[in-house]
C-alpha cells in the first residue's frame, strides 16, 4: 500500500461516519416548497455548526485531556461558572472604564477564573497521583456550587436593550458567524500545536506510556496540569458564548455537556486510552453529534425518542471507528465468497 | 511418528505486514517440535494461530488428519491445545486453584465455588508438574518459574495434545529452566506434544526433536536436530553468515568517571565501584539480584537511603530521571515495551523524545534539523524502518530497541547505564547493538551494562560486578575469570550458621583487579 495513502486512512475512517449521517440525513430530510432538502439550506448547516460549537470548544480541551489519558468531568460545570461569570461582570459591575473595555475584563476573568478551576484540579492530578475520574468528578460537583453561589443560585439575565453593554456583547458574541469562526480558529489552533508542538508530542507521549514519558525525562507533572488547565480555559470560553447565546448566566446551565463533548471526542476517533487521536478527528465527532441532533430535530422526532437514537448512532460512529470492524466486515466478505476462514 | 497437527498455507496480516505468508508446518505426536527465527520472524504468530489466541486470515489446520477449525481459545481447548505465554496470561490476585479451573471447560463449576471441589480437582494435576503448594496460595505470591508450573498444570488439566510454549525461558533463572526441562521431558513421555517458540539455539539443542525455522513470515526449512549444526541453523534463521566477534572498547585506562559509594536503597545494599570513561563494566546477577535496583538509584527512580555518587569528580544526586539526564546520566530500560517506547507514536517521535527541548523554534518542533538528526543516528545503529513516520509498534524486536538506543545516542550522556540491552532481540540485531556499545566506549563515554547472558558481558566488558541479593559478590576481571566462577559468586549462598547481618559487615569483596 502507498504510504501516504496508509496515513490518510484513520482520517478517512472518521470522515466515513460523519458521510454516512449526512446522507442517512439527506434522505430522511423534509422538503421546502421547491423540493429542496430542508437539511442542506445554508440556514440549516449555520445553525448546526452554531449550535455545537460549545461542544465543540469543549471537545477540543477534552481532546487534549484525553490523547493525555485522562478525563475531564467538570467542564460543563466550569461552563456554567464561566456564563456566571460573565453575566455577573456585564449586569451587575461598573468599572467606568467604557463599554468595550469592561466587556473585555468580564470575557477575560471568565476564562482565567474557569483556567484556574482546570489548574486546581490538574494540580491535585498530579501532585497527588488522584485518579483524574475521581479528581473531576469532584470538581464537577464543587464547581456546581461555586457558580451557584455567586449568583445566589438565581438567573443572571442579560439587558435586551440595544445601548446597554449587554446588548454590545451579545450582538457579537451572539452572531452565529463570530461564534462558528472562534470555533474554527481555536480548532486550527489546537491542530497544529498537537502537531507540531513540542507540547502536543509531550501531551501524546504521555498518553501513549506514562512509564516510558517518565524514562525519557519529560515534565510529566507541569504537562498534566497544563492540560486540565487549557480544558478549564476551553469550557471557560465555551461559558462566555453560551451566556452571550442565551442572554443569560444560568449557573445550572450546562449539565452533562461534558458527557456530548466526551462522545464528540470519542466517535472523532481518539481512543479512551491515551495516546492516539486527532483534533481533525474531533471536530468531525462534533459535527456528525450536530447532524444527528439536527435531523432527528427537523423530522420532528419526540425528545426522549431522540436520545434513544442518538445514543444508538453514537455507537454506530464509533464502531465504524474501529479497524476491527473492517477486518471483521472483509472476513465476512470472504466467507460469502467460499475462502476458508480459520 | 504420527502425525498429530498439520497447518496448511496460512497467511496473517497485521495491517501491511505479512506476519505469515503461506507457512506450512506439521508436528508430530509426542515431539517437542522448535519454533524458531528473529524476531519478527513470525513465530509467536505461528503459535498463537495454533492455539486459538488471533485468528489467521485464511489457511487450514488439521488435527489427526481431520480439518478443524480454531477461531478462539475455546475451540482450541476443546482440540486440547494450549498455548503459555511469555508474560503467562494468569490471575495474580486469584489463588493457585481458582487460576486453574477459570475458563476450564474439565471443571464442572458447582453454583458456589467450594474450595475442596477445586483442591480435588487441581491436586492430580499439580501433582503430576511436581508442585506441592496449598492450591490456596495466591499466584502473585509464587516466583515466576512456579507460575509457569501452574500454567502447564492447568493445561493438563485441559487434557492437552498439544502445548505451545512461547518464549517460555526468557524470565527464568537456570534453575528453573532445568525444572522446566525435566518437565517438558515428562510431557513428552507421556505423548503430549510440545511446540517450543523460541530464539535460543542452546535450548533448542538441548530439547527439542525438529525444528521448523521461518523468516520473515516464511517458511524455511524443517530439520531433525541431530542432523542440523548450530551454524547452518543460524545461517537458515538470519539468512547470511553471522561472524561472532569480540568488542573491543577502548581501553579503561581513563580517569574515574562514575565513583560509586556505599550506594543503599530499598533494592541494593552498600554497593561500591568506579567507573572510568571509555570503560564498558557489566553487571552480572539473577535477576531479582539488584541489577535493575542499581540502574534505578543512579537515575532517580528510587530513592538513595545513603551513599555517596560522584560523576566527573563532582557529587551527584538524582531527584527523578529528568534530573539525572541533565547531569548526564541516561538509562535504557529492561523492558521496551513497558518503560521505553511510545507504541502508537512514530519512529521519529520516539527517537527525538528527549531532545525536543533542543530541537525547539519558540514552540515548533524543528522538524527538518529533528529529520537530520534521527536520520543520521539511524543510519549509525543500522535500523531498518519503511519511514520514520511508520509506529514504532510496526518494528521487530531489534529494531524497536535500536529506535529506544537512538533515543540515547541523540541525549548522547555521559553515563549510560544499558539493562539488558540486548534482550529479546535477534542476532542480527545483537552485533548491531555490540557495535554501538563500542564505539560510545570510544568515545570515552562510560558504560554499565546488565545482561542475563553471560558470553555476552564476557565478550563486550573487561571488569563485571557480581551482584547477588541486592548486594555486590565481587568484581572479576574477564581475562581471568571463567562463566563458573561468575555463576558461583552469582548464586552463592550464605553461610547459614552465620547472622545474616553479621555476615553483610564482613562480607568481603572479591577483586582481582
Amino acid at each position: 500500500m502507498n504510504r501516504r495513502f496508509a496515513e490518510l486512512v484513520p482520517i478517512g475512517r472518521s470522515l466515513l461516519g460523519l458521510a454516512a449521517i449526512v446522507i442517512a440525513a439527506i434522505l430522511l430530510s423534509p422538503h421546502d416548497r421547491d423540493g429542496w432538502p430542508i437539511f442542506l439550506s445554508v440556514g440549516n448547516w449555520t445553525n448546526i455548526v452554531r449550535q455545537m460549537s460549545e461542544i465543540g470548544i469543549l471537545a477540543l480541551g477534552m481532546t487534549l485531556v484525553i490523547l493525555s489519558a485522562g478525563i475531564d468531568l467538570s467542564v460543563g460545570s466550569i461552563l456554567a461558572l464561566g456564563a456566571t461569570l460573565t453575566a455577573k461582570i456585564l449586569m451587575e459591575c461598573e468599572f467606568g472604564i467604557g463599554i468595550w473595555p469592561q466587556i473585555s475584563v468580564a470575557i477575560a476573568l471568565a476564562v482565567l477564573a474557569s483556567a484556574m478551576t482546570g489548574f486546581l484540579s490538574g494540580l491535585v492530578i498530579a501532585q497527588l497521583s488522584v485518579q483524574p475520574f475521581v479528581v473531576t468528578l469532584a470538581a464537577m460537583i464543587g464547581f456546581r456550587g461555586l457558580a451557584r453561589w455567586l449568583s445566589q443560585n438565581s438567573n443572571i439575565g442579560l439587558s435586551f436593550d440595544d445601548q446597554h453593554i449587554s446588548g454590545h456583547f451579545t450582538s457579537i458574541f451572539a452572531n452565529p458567524y463570530v461564534v462558528i469562526g472562534i470555533f474554527l480558529a481555536t480548532s486550527l489552533l489546537f491542530s497544529i500545536v498537537l502537531s507540531r508542538t513540542v507540547f502536543g508530542r509531550y501531551v501524546r507521549a504521555l498518553g501513549d506510556n506514562l512509564t516510558a514519558a517518565k524514562y525519557a525525562g519529560l515534565p510529566i507533572k507541569r504537562m498534566q496540569v497544563a492540560v486540565y488547565t487549557i480544558a478549564g480555559a476551553m469550557a471557560g470560553l465555551a461559558g462566555v458564548i453560551h451566556c452571550a447565546q442565551n442572554r443569560q448566566g444560568n449557573p445550572n446551565d450546562g449539565m452533562a455537556y461534558e458527557l456530548d463533548a466526551i462522545a464528540a471526542v470519542v466517535i472523532g476517533g481518539t481512543s479512551l486510552q491515551g495516546g492516539k487521536g486527532t483534533i481533525f478527528g474531533t471536530v468531525v465527532g462534533t459535527l456528525t453529534l450536530g447532524v444527528i441532533t439536527n435531523i432527528l430535530g427537523l423530522k420532528g422526532v419526540d425528545e426522549n425518542v431522540k436520545w434513544m437514537a442518538k445514543a444508538i448512532i453514537i455507537v454506530l460512529a464509533v464502531l465504524l471507528q474501529q479497524p476491527e470492524t473492517f477486518q471483521k466486515l472483509m472476513n465476512s466478505v470472504r466467507r460469502l465468497r467460499g475462502v476458508n476462514v480459520v | 511418528m504420527p502425525c498429530l497437527l498439520r497447518a496448511e498455507n496460512v497467511f496473517k496480516r497485521f495491517g501491511g505486514v505479512h506476519a505469515l505468508n503461506d507457512v506450512s508446518v506439521s508436528l508430530n505426536r509426542g515431539e517437542v517440535h522448535a519454533l524458531m527465527g528473529e524476531n519478527g520472524a513470525g513465530k509467536s504468530t505461528l503459535g498463537k494461530i495454533l492455539a486459538g489466541a488471533i485468528p489467521a486470515d485464511s489457511g487450514r489446520i488439521f488435527l489427526n488428519d481431520r480439518l478443524v477449525t480454531i477461531a478462539n481459545p475455546h475451540d482450541a481447548q476443546r482440540l486440547g491445545i494450549s498455548i503459555i505465554f511469555q508474560e503467562l496470561d494468569l490471575f495474580p490476585h486469584l489463588s493457585i486453584a481458582e487460576n486453574m479451573v477459570i475458563g476450564n471447560l474439565n471443571y464442572k463449576e458447582p453454583l458456589l465455588v467450594r474450595p475442596a471441589s477445586m483442591e480435588q480437582f487441581c491436586r492430580p494435576f499439580l501433582n503430576q508438574v511436581g508442585l506441592d503448594l496449598p492450591s490456596n496460595r495466591l499466584l502473585k505470591s509464587l516466583p515466576i518459574g512456579k507460575m509457569q508450573q501452574v500454567a502447564i498444570a492447568r493445561a493438563l488439566s485441559m487434557n492437552v495434545r498439544l502445548i505451545v510454549m512461547d518464549e517460555s525461558t526468557s524470565s527464568l533463572t537456570d534453575e528453573a529452566v532445568d525444572q522446566l526441562f525435566q518437565l517438558i521431558r515428562k510431557l513428552k513421555a507421556s505423548g503430549v506434544t510440545i511446540a517450543y517458540v523460541s530464539h535460543k539455539l542452546d535450548e533448542v539443542f538441548k530439547i527439542c526433536d525438529r525444528v521448523t525455522v521461518l523468516r520473515d513470515g516464511e517458511f524455511v526449512a524443517t530439520h531433525a536436530i541431530e542432523k542440523i549444526e548450530q551454524r547452518d541453523l543460524i545461517r537458515l534463521m538470519v539468512g547470511r553468515e553471522i561472524t561472532e566477534q569480540r568488542c573491543e572498547p577502548a581501553s579503561s585506562s581513563g580517569d574515574t568517571l562514575l565513583s560509586v559509594k556505599r550506594l543503599t536503597t530499598r533494592r541494593i545494599e552498600d554497593i561500591s565501584f568506579d567507573l572510568h570513561r571509555g570503560e564498558v563494566l557489566g553487571i552480572a546477577g539473577l535477576v531479582g539480584a539488584g541489577r535493575t535496583g542499581l540502574g534505578a538509584a543512579l537515575f532517580g527512580l528510587d530513592r538513595i537511603v545513603r551513599g555517596e555518587i560522584e560523576l566527573n569528580g563532582k557529587p551527584y544526586r538524582a531527584r527523578h530521571p529528568r534530573d539525572a539526564m541533565r547531569r548526564g546520566l541516561g538509562l535504557l530500560p529492561e523492558d521496551r515495551k513497558i518503560e521505553g517506547l511510545m507504541m502508537q507514536m512514530s519512529v521519529d517521535e520516539n527517537a527525538s523524545l528527549s531532545i525536543l527541548a533542543r530541537l525547539l523554534r519558540w514552540i515548533f518542533v524543528r522538524r527538518r534539523q529533528e529529520r537530520a538528526e534521527t536520520e543520521q543516528i539511524y543510519r549509525e545503529t543500522s535500523l531498518k524502518s519503511p519511514s520514520g513516520r511508520v509506529p514504532v509498534n510496526s518494528l521487530s524486536g531489534g529494531n524497536q530497541q535500536k529506535v529506544l538506543l537512538a533515543r540515547w545516542l541523540l541525549v548522547n550522556p555521559e553515563v549510560l547505564f544499558l539493562d539488558d540491552p540486548t534482550r529479546g532481540v535477534d542476532v542480527g540485531a545483537k552485533q548491531d547493538i555490540y557495535g554501538i556499545i563500542e564505539r560510545m566506549s570510544h568515545q570515552g563515554k562510560g558504560i554499565l551494562l546488565v545482561s542475563s547472558e553471560l558470553p555476552e558481558l564476557l565478550r563486550c566488558c573487561q571488569r563485571i560486578l557480581v551482584l547477588q541479593d541486592g548486594q555486590l559478590r565481587g568484581t572479576v576481571n574477564v581475562a581471568e575469570t571463567t562463566q563458573e566462577e561468575i555463576m558461583e559468586l552469582a548464586t552463592h549462598v550464605p553461610d547459614p550458621k552465620r547472622d545474616a547481618r553479621d555476615d553483610r559487615n564482613n562480607h568481603v569483596v572479591r577483586s582481582r583487579n
